[in-house]
């Protein structure tokens, strides 16, 4: 456990640490290690027109820190993953494994309501690759996914009490807009790709070609120093170019472990605390 | 909680839409796979007119042929029979109990007995690497049999394999019966024969699903291996109907490069990069998908013709000998 928090304080340290900001204000770095297990769907045709589904992994490092400039009203937010899925087709016969990873890095801006409700909205930039594998496949072996963009980000905060327990309710989402993602042609095998041809592969994204949306609902219970968060994670992409159709989606449990960190570098005693979050 | 039961209702209809299927439960409804490999046939194959196949023709005839109760084995037997129409040897239908084929290599003379080669000519004395076996024969001709494109190369093993050979006065590269493999491989092979970067061909795939759905043919050259060692002597390559796809490809690229003379029979064809697809059921499905022409934009799906043809005679059989092998050596000692 204790490993845990120093990992954790480590990981947010190099973020606490670049403020420049008011010199009173302590802006704690709200951090979390968060582990999804849930269910996958994917669906890519380059590989095959059937939709295998299976065991979804994500591991997750998310960082949420109140801005050094105007710190009560901006919020920015890092988070970076990798996740795994293991999905079988219907016959139950064949297995295809992808494996993906990036990160998001959103800033937002926030409105305070009664009952302490906190909506943040905002703009992000992402980054998102990886593959699917489907070893039964001859040329078509992997299905390279590239995706790189801009888009908008949101949050809900709202705190609550479970009896004497301080419980934060949290819904994070965000959407990629604009960008630009990498695919092969319809049949066009890496051979043809590694002999030279590359044109075509890089297309711009929109949401016309391809959607994506990313949804997060937590309970983050404040057991003193430490938060744990028990929560639901939704994600879908879906993408349409080159007659090529993919449709990746999971539905997961979010277990995280996380809390409160302040830069230990720090001099002076702040006269007031703003949390991104809590 | 207004607003939080806002966030669980949105949440619910995201998980709704994740959970809904548009596939069918009866995956192994004889009729529903047929279809589905049809269609999958139909969208992806890239050869339709080069082999003049009416493909909505041959769905009528076969769809008739369903019947409700007929079991997996015969409906495999059915969909392996229509995908023989294709006269394709890249195209296969793959179950649990069998693959469909269509290997036209088993309709003619083989050519090749390796061991009439390793004990006659080799005498059971030969190097081995990077499966390439190699040897100088008695004649000073070098010879090196690589039985499969599957078999990486690496390129200080044919740095080896070449400092044995250049002594020799020719060298005979044997790919009978290669059935195939990475097409990297032939690369590896042949720009060790290439003094400059040289077209060997183009390369095509499909756009959409119709049949004449094609990108730009693309060439595609091959550079010299740089700081390799290159063999420029006459080249002998030998082929048989068994040196099919890769090899297919590696005997066409050859036979265009001076100094080399392609002895046997007709390659084996195969020259469209099969991809692989699936139907509900579970079964593969594999199929040419991207055309490789030849530095000429012919295509070679029906095979390489030698330069000189040669087949086996039963008299070299009885006494022992190689009458390919025969023919190759002699071209290369009277050069």
């Amino acid at each position: 456990m204790a490993a845990v928090v120093a990992a954790m304080a480590f990981c947010s340290l190099p973020l606490a640490a670049q403020d420049s900001g008011e010199d009173d204000v302590a802006r704690p770095v709200d951090a979390m290690f968060s582990l999804d297990v849930g269910q996958a769907r994917v669906k890519d045709t380059y590989l095959t027109p059937i939709t295998y589904s299976g065991t979804h992994l994500r591991l997750e490092y998310s960082a949420m820190q109140a801005t050094g400039f105007s710190p009560e009203k901006w919020v920015r937010h890092l988070e970076v993953g990798a996740e795994y899925d293991n999905v079988e087709n219907l016959a139950h016969n064949n297995t295809m494994h992808s494996v993906m990873a990036g990160g998001r890095w959103s800033l937002m801006r926030r409105w305070r309501f009664d009952r302490g409700l906190q909506l943040m909205a905002g703009g992000m930039v992402t980054a998102r690759g990886g593959a699917i594998y489907n070893g039964s496949n001859s040329n078509n072996i992997c299905s390279v996914k590239v995706h790189a963009g801009v888009g908008v980000a949101g949050a809900a905060v709202l705190p609550v009490h479970m009896g004497r327990l301080p419980v934060t309710l949290s819904w994070q989402v965000n959407i990629p807009v604009v960008g630009a993602f990498y695919s092969p042609d319809y049949d066009e095998s890496y051979y043809e790709i590694y002999v030279g041809n590359h044109s075509g592969l890089v297309h711009p994204a929109w949401w016309g070609n391809r959607f994506e949306a990313n949804s997060m609902l937590g309970a983050d219970l404040h057991l003193g120093n430490t938060i744990l968060r028990v929560g639901y994670r939704l994600h879908q992409e879906s993408s349409h170019i080159n007659n090529l159709d993919t449709r990746l989606s999971s539905h997961s449990l979010v277990l995280g472990l996380g809390g409160e960190f302040l830069n230990v570098g720090r001099r002076g005693t702040p006269s007031r605390t703003v949390s991104a979050m809590y | 909680m207004r607003y939080i039961s806002v966030i669980v209702a949105v949440l619910v209809l995201a998980i709704l839409d994740v959970s809904c299927s548009d596939e069918s439960k009866d995956h192994n409804a004889a009729q529903e796979n047929f279809d589905a490999l049809w269609r999958i046939i139909d969208e992806h194959y890239c050869f339709f007119d080069h082999k003049d196949v009416n493909w909505d023709e041959v769905r009528q005839r076969y769809r008739s042929k369903i019947a409700p109760d007929m079991t997996s084995r015969e409906l495999f037997d059915l969909c392996g029979d229509m995908l023989k129409e294709l006269c394709d040897g890249h195209t296969n239908l793959i179950a649990a109990h069998d693959v469909s084929r269509y290997w036209i290599w088993e309709k003619y003379p083989k050519n090749y007995d390796d061991r009439l080669v390793d004990e006659h000519y080799l005498n059971f004395d030969y190097k081995r690497s990077s499966g390439i076996k190699y040897q100088i024969l008695q004649d000073n001709i070098g010879y090196m049999y690589y039985g499969s494109f599957s078999n990486g190369i690496g390129k200080g093993n044919l740095d080896i394999i070449f400092a044995y050979l250049a002594t020799a006065d020719g060298l005979i590269i044997d790919v009978r019966s290669n059935g195939g493999g990475l097409l990297t491989n032939v690369h590896t092979l042949v720009e060790r024969f290439v003094e400059e970067r040289t077209l060997v061909g183009y390369i095509s795939h499909k756009t959409g699903p119709g049949h004449n759905d094609f990108s730009e043919p693309y060439p595609y050259y091959i550079e010299p291996s740089a700081s390799h060692i290159h063999y420029l002597k006459p080249v002998v390559v030998l082929c048989n109907r068994g040196s099919f796809s890769a090899t297919n490809n590696f005997v066409s690229i050859m036979k265009s490069l001076p100094g080399v003379t392609v002895v046997g029979d007709v390659t084996g064809g195969g020259c469209g990069l099969p991809f692989t697809s699936e139907m509900p059921n579970g079964w593969n499905v594999r199929f040419s998908a991207s055309p490789i022409y030849d530095r000429d934009m012919n295509l070679t799906e029906f095979g390489v013709e030698p330069d000189i043809r040669v087949d086996q005679t039963d008299a070299d059989t009885q006494r022992h000998h190689d009458t390919l092998l025969d023919t190759a050596i002699t071209l290369l000692t009277t050069h």
